[in-house]
C-alpha cells in the first residue's frame, strides 16, 4: 500500500517533470529536469522488482548528463549558441499551429488510453515460468535476468555489443580530431578546484571496487556486465577529471575493445552453441559459474572500453574550431 | 483505477510518451529534441516493465534454490533482460545524436531547427 501510494505520487511528479522539460526555455534547466526524471524512473523500476534495470538507468542518466552538459558547454562557450537559443526562445509563436499540434497529440493519446488498458493486462507468458523455474538448471547462477541475457537470449547480447562497436565507430567518424584543445595536447585547459580533486581521489577507488563487485556477483545478485562496465567507465572518467591529463592511449583502448568483442563472440560459441552448459548433469555448477563470470567480465570490459572511448573521443579531445577553420574545412569539401 | 493497480503504470507512460511527442513537434532547440527522444524511450521502457510486473513484486533473484516461490509475486525477468539491452543501446544512440548535433553546430553555428533548415536550403540551391 505504501509502495503504491509512493509510486503514484512519484508518477505524477514524473509527468510534471516531462511537462517542464517540454516548456523549459534554457537548456541547462532541461538537463536538471532530465536528471530528476531519470532518478524517479529508477526508483519506480526498483518498486517493480527490477534492480538491474534501475541501476542501469541511474548509471546511464549520469553518463547522459555528462554528455549533454559538455555538449551545451561546447556551444555556449562560443557565445553564439546562447544568443541563438535565447533568440529562438523569444521569437513569437504561431498559436494556431500550437493548438493544432496539441489537438492532434491529445487525440492520439486519448485513442491509446481508450484502447490499451482494455486490451492488455498483466502480460502473463508461459516463458516466464520456463525462465523462472529452469534457469538455475539450464544456465546456472541465481539471477534470472543474467541467465536470460547470457544464456537463453545470448544473441541479443552479441548484437548489442555489435551495436556499441558501431556507435563508437560512428562517433569517431563524426568527431573532430585533427588537433587537441591545448598546445601540448596532453593537459586540459579546464580549471579544477582542489576540493573536487580531493573528493574524486577518495571516490575513484570506491567506484572501481563497486564495479568489480558488480561484475563478480552479477550471476548471483543484482548487477552484471553492463552495470559493472558502466562503473569501470565512470572510474576512467573520474580519473580523467582528477588528473586532467590525456595520457591514456585511446588507440589501444579501441584495439582492446575489438579484441574483447571477438572474445564475446567466441565464448558463447564454445559454451552455448555447442550445448555445453545446457546438458544437465554434464556441465557442473562450477563450469556454469565460470562461464557466467567470464562472460560478465567480458561484457563489462566491452561496455567500459566502449563508453570510455565515446567519452574520451567526444568530450576530452574533440573541440570546436575557430570560424576561419570551419570555412577552410568546408571549402576543401571535407564534409 | 485502484491504488496499486497495473493501470497506473500504463496510463502515465503513455501520457509521458505523448507529452514528449508534443514537445518534439513544438520545440525549436535540437538539444531539447534529443532529450525528448530519450524521454520517449524511457516511457516505453517503463510501460514494457509495467506489463510484466506488479508493484512490490520481488526481483527474479533467488538465494535459495530449493524454496518454492509463488510465480505471481515474482517480476517477469524477460522484459527486464530486454530492457537492460535497450537502455544501453539508447545511450549509444544518444551519443551519436549529440555528435551529429555537434557537427551541425560546427557547420551552421546554431542549434535551432528553423534557421538551420533555411541555411541548408541556401547551401543546396547553387548546386541544383
Amino acid at each position: 500500500m505504501a509502495i503504491a501510494l509512493t509510486t503514484e505520487i512519484l508518477l505524477v511528479f514524473w509527468v510534471v517533470n516531462a511537462i517542464w522539460i517540454v516548456f523549459a526555455k534554457k537548456t541547462y534547466r532541461v538537463m536538471i529536469f532530465f536528471g530528476v526524471f531519470s532518478l524517479i524512473t529508477s526508483v519506480i523500476y526498483l518498486f517493480l522488482g527490477a534492480p538491474d534495470v534501475a541501476m542501469a538507468e541511474a548509471g546511464i542518466s549520469a553518463f547522459a548528463t555528462i554528455f549533454f552538459i559538455v555538449c551545451i558547454e561546447k556551444y555556449y562557450s562560443r557565445g553564439s549558441g546562447l544568443k541563438a537559443e535565447m533568440a529562438s526562445a523569444a521569437k513569437p509563436r504561431n498559436y494556431f499551429k500550437l493548438v493544432a499540434a496539441f489537438a492532434f497529440v491529445a487525440m492520439l493519446c486519448g485513442l491509446f488510453i481508450f484502447f490499451v488498458p482494455t486490451t492488455t493486462e498483466y502480460a502473463y507468458t508461459e516463458l516466464r515460468d520456463l525462465y523462472l523455474f529452469q534457469f538455475m538448471r539450464d544456465v546456472g547462477g541465481r539471477n534470472a535476468v543474467t541467465a536470460i541475457y547470457l544464456g537463453y537470449r545470448v544473441y541479443d547480447t552479441l548484437f548489442e555489443a555489435l551495436l556499441l562497436v558501431t556507435a563508437v565507430v560512428a562517433v569517431i567518424h563524426l568527431s573532430w580530431f585533427d588537433r587537441t584543445i591545448v598546445a601540448d595536447g596532453r593537459h586540459s585547459e579546464v580549471e579544477r578546484s582542489r576540493m573536487t580533486k580531493f573528493a574524486m581521489r577518495i571516490v575513484c577507488p570506491i567506484i572501481l571496487l563497486f564495479g568489480m563487485y558488480l561484475v563478480m556477483n552479477g550471476h548471483i545478485s543484482a548487477g552484471g556486465g553492463f552495470l559493472g562496465g558502466l562503473a569501470f567507465a565512470l572510474f576512467l572518467v573520474c580519473r580523467f577529471m582528477v588528473l586532467g591529463v590525456y595520457d591514456l592511449p585511446i588507440e589501444k583502448a579501441m584495439k582492446l575493445e575489438e579484441l574483447v568483442f571477438i572474445n564475446i563472440i567466441i565464448l558463447p560459441i564454445f559454451a552455448i552453441f555447442t550445448g555445453f552448459i545446457y546438458f544437465y548433469g554434464y556441465a557442473t555448477e562450477m563450469f556454469q559459474n565460470i562461464y557466467l563470470i567470464a562472460m560478465n567480465f567480458l561484457v563489462g570490459l566491452k561496455v567500459a572500453f566502449g563508453f570510455f572511448v565515446l567519452f574520451y573521443r567526444y568530450i576530452a579531445i574533440e573541440r570546436l574550431p575557430d570560424k576561419e577553420e570551419v570555412v577552410e574545412a568546408f571549402d576543401d569539401g571535407e564534409d | 483505477m485502484t491504488v496499486g493497480d497495473i493501470h497506473v503504470l500504463e496510463i502515465f507512460p503513455i501520457l509521458v510518451f505523448f507529452i514528449s511527442f508534443f514537445g518534439l513537434i513544438i520545440s525549436r532547440n535540437i538539444v531539447k529534441a534529443i532529450v525528448l527522444i530519450m524521454l520517449m524511450q524511457t516511457s516505453v521502457i517503463l510501460f514494457w516493465l509495467g506489463l510484466g510486473a506488479r508493484l512490490g513484486n520481488i526481483p527474479p533473484i533467488f538465494q535459495d534454490a530449493t524454496e518454492v516461490y509463488d510465480p505471481n509475486t515474482i517480476a517477469d525477468p524477460l522484459p527486464q533482460a530486454l530492457m537492460l539491452t535497450a537502455i544501453i543501446i539508447g545511450i549509444a544512440v544518444t551519443a551519436i545524436n549529440i555528435t551529429l548535433l555537434n557537427a551541425l553546430f560546427r557547420k551552421y553555428q546554431t542549434v535551432d531547427w528553423q534557421p538551420m533548415q533555411d541555411l541548408a536550403t541556401v547551401d543546396e540551391r547553387p548546386e541544383s
